[in-house]
């Protein structure tokens, strides 16, 4: 494993342990959810099943339609928030 | 996704599956407790490759994890003939026969248990979400996670029996309605506009939320209720709040009559009706307490206001915190000096307004009310360190911020010389960061902190959705309302006649 992953699995560890990953899943989804982000993507998600139509669609048709769709949509500000919180955790908990 | 479901489950489901399930969910999935969350942090990774991302899957009939997106899991399914995994972000079970996710009723019924008792595990953490102007039904109760609506049988029942929907698009109109003025109402109906249109009151309404204990036909609280289905009935005619205005003359007498009455007054006096009469809503915990009282009216609007009175001789502070509904600004122009501001106020911009056009701002209005006031010496406090009446500072900041922020400028002036309105054009901003004049950061300011760092965790940050204007003078005068729709919609309410508006209307108005 390179020493970058090596270090994402670090932190990862450690926002797991702390709970703080759970936390921020929230706060993330609450932000998803108040910038319409997920309404978005759930109407892009209904084209996709009435597409493909409903007895024949898989999660996987779904997740490969709408991963680089969401990706692209996340908003800035989004983004940094998430980022500065996760930079304060860090700071705080260092070992 | 067959309808028909999966057939190869029932080879998993026998001896004790179910607790088995139960610990997989508990100890990799949703993990409530310090221990269970650090075996996670350890043990959760590929078997193969070792990442911890990439959508990983735990096998259902042994232990191993695998990524999902290297295919690290089907490997396993293949040459272990183990065709069930668990996805250990959302919980789903996917079966590698099928080649789907699949939704067994008895692992769904289990999944849902044990993210319910991991939640309750990780505590009060979670404050209800709040989604702004988007029609969605939100937890009440902090520490309930949010989890979508389903009917129950009786509101299926419901649902079939009267099958017209309405669908909210951007451009509708449900929620707008006029109201007539029944004799210089303008004061009342302003008022109602702006309630109407405040989302957390009226997801409260629209959901029924009100259980009505009161015996007579005189609670305040059902009429609102009944008034939130009248506007949001999709009728475009205006409404008569006929019964409305009978009931605040019998509940507040010193608004009875047919004279100009003032809207600030009024807001106040209904809040207050509506707090008294909101006794039945949460199931009778609090019914004779005050100062603990977690009515729907508590919740969205009552702050806490922070008095500190610091002795000039002892620096002892004494502080007291009371409740508020709203916050009235005093006024340059009015008898009381407005000029000059606190340190501080050095011309800096805050909150995107430029101090220096000489235009007053609501951020210098607030700047002034939580300025330290110096209490001269015809008002001395009895200090409790000295002993003996001293001369004192007296200081006041937001404790606890409310939901929903009611500013109230004081142009209204009753002094004993003279009784007149001041015009002075105050601006306002469309958002409002209500940092500055928090205790918090006073605090911060006077341990020598001067940076503010970013607070992540705590949002001061206010969106404008209502403004109140008056036309006229103080003997004969006109309400209106601007209010917000669909996030970034503005609407003139002008008693019957409802007209759309600009951002710009709206911040050039008087407040």
């Amino acid at each position: 494993m390179s020493k970058d992953s090596k270090m994402r699995a670090t932190i990862n560890q450690k926002l797991t342990e702390m709970g703080e990953r759970e936390r921020l899943k929230e706060l993330l989804r609450a932000k998803l959810t108040e910038c319409g982000w997920r309404d978005q993507l759930k109407a892009n998600c209904k084209d996709v099943i009435k597409e493909k139509g409903l007895e024949h669609v898989t999660v996987e048709d779904l997740v490969v339609e709408i991963t680089p769709k969401g990706r692209v949509l996340v908003p800035d500000s989004v983004k940094k928030e998430l980022l500065q919180r996760i930079r304060a955790f860090l700071a705080q908990h260092a070992t | 996704m067959s309808p028909a479901g999966c057939p190869h489950v029932n080879g998993f489901k026998v001896d004790n599956w179910k607790q088995n399930l139960r610990v997989i969910y508990q100890c990799f999935v949703w993990s409530g407790s310090a221990e269970t969350r650090k075996r996670k942090a350890k043990s959760c990774v590929c078997h193969m490759c070792g990442a911890h991302l990439n959508r990983l899957h735990s096998c259902l009939y042994c232990v191993f994890f695998g990524c999902f997106t290297k295919k690290h899991i089907h490997e396993h399914a293949k040459n272990k003939r183990h065709n069930l995994a668990i996805d250990l972000l959302y919980g789903g079970i996917y079966c590698f026969v099928c080649q789907d996710y699949i939704y067994d009723k008895d692992m769904e019924q289990i999944a849902k248990e044990e993210q319910r008792k991991a939640w309750k595990l990780q505590g009060n953490f979670f404050k209800a979400c709040i989604f702004p102007y988007r029609h969605t039904l939100y937890a009440f109760s902090v520490g309930e996670k949010y989890s979508s609506w389903e009917p129950t049988k009786r509101e299926l029942e419901l649902l079939r029996h009267n099958p017209k929907r309405r669908k909210m698009t951007t451009n509708c109109t449900i929620g707008l309605r006029g109201l007539i003025n029944l004799g210089n109402t303008c004061f009342m109906n302003c008022i109602v506009q702006a309630l109407t249109h405040t989302p957390l009151l009226r997801d409260f309404f629209l959901s029924d939320r009100h259980k009505c204990e009161m015996q007579s036909n005189s609670c305040l609280v059902c009429e609102m209720s009944q008034l939130f289905q009248e506007f949001y009935s999709g009728h475009r005619s205006p409404h008569i709040p006929f019964r409305l205005l009978h009931l605040v003359w019998t509940h507040a007498r010193h608004l009875a009559g047919y004279e100009q009455q003032d809207a600030h007054e009024f807001l106040i006096a209904a809040l207050d009706v509506l707090h008294r009469h909101c006794k039945g809503d949460d199931n009778g915990k609090k019914a004779n307490n005050p100062n603990n009282c977690n009515c729907i009216i508590d919740q969205i609007f009552t702050g806490g206001l922070q008095s500190d009175v610091t002795c000039q001789v002892c620096h002892g502070v004494s502080t007291t915190i009371d409740p508020f509904w709203d916050i009235s600004l005093d006024l340059p122009g009015s008898s009381t000096p407005f000029w000059p501001l606190s340190p501080g106020g050095d011309g800096s911009t805050l909150n995107g307004e430029s101090h220096l056009s000489g235009a007053t701002t609501l951020t210098d209005c607030l700047r002034r009310f939580t300025r330290p006031e110096h209490l001269g010496s015809g008002a001395k406090i009895k200090c409790s360190g000295c002993h003996s009446y001293q001369e004192s500072t007296k200081q006041l900041t937001m404790k606890k911020l409310p939901i929903v922020a009611c500013f109230h400028l004081k142009r209204f002036e009753h002094s004993a010389k003279l009784r007149r309105k001041i015009i002075t054009y105050v601006s306002f901003p469309l958002e409002l960061d209500m940092t500055p004049f928090m205790a918090s950061s006073k605090e911060n300011r006077m341990n020598g902190q001067y940076q503010q760092s970013v607070d992540v965790f705590n949002d001061n940050k206010y969106s404008l959705f209502a403004v109140v204007n008056h036309q006229g003078t103080l003997e004969s005068g006109h309400y209106t309302t601007f209010i917000r729709q669909h996030m970034d919609q503005w609407f003139k309410c002008d008693d019957a006649i409802i007209t759309k508006a600009s951002n710009k209307d709206v911040l050039d108005s008087e407040g």
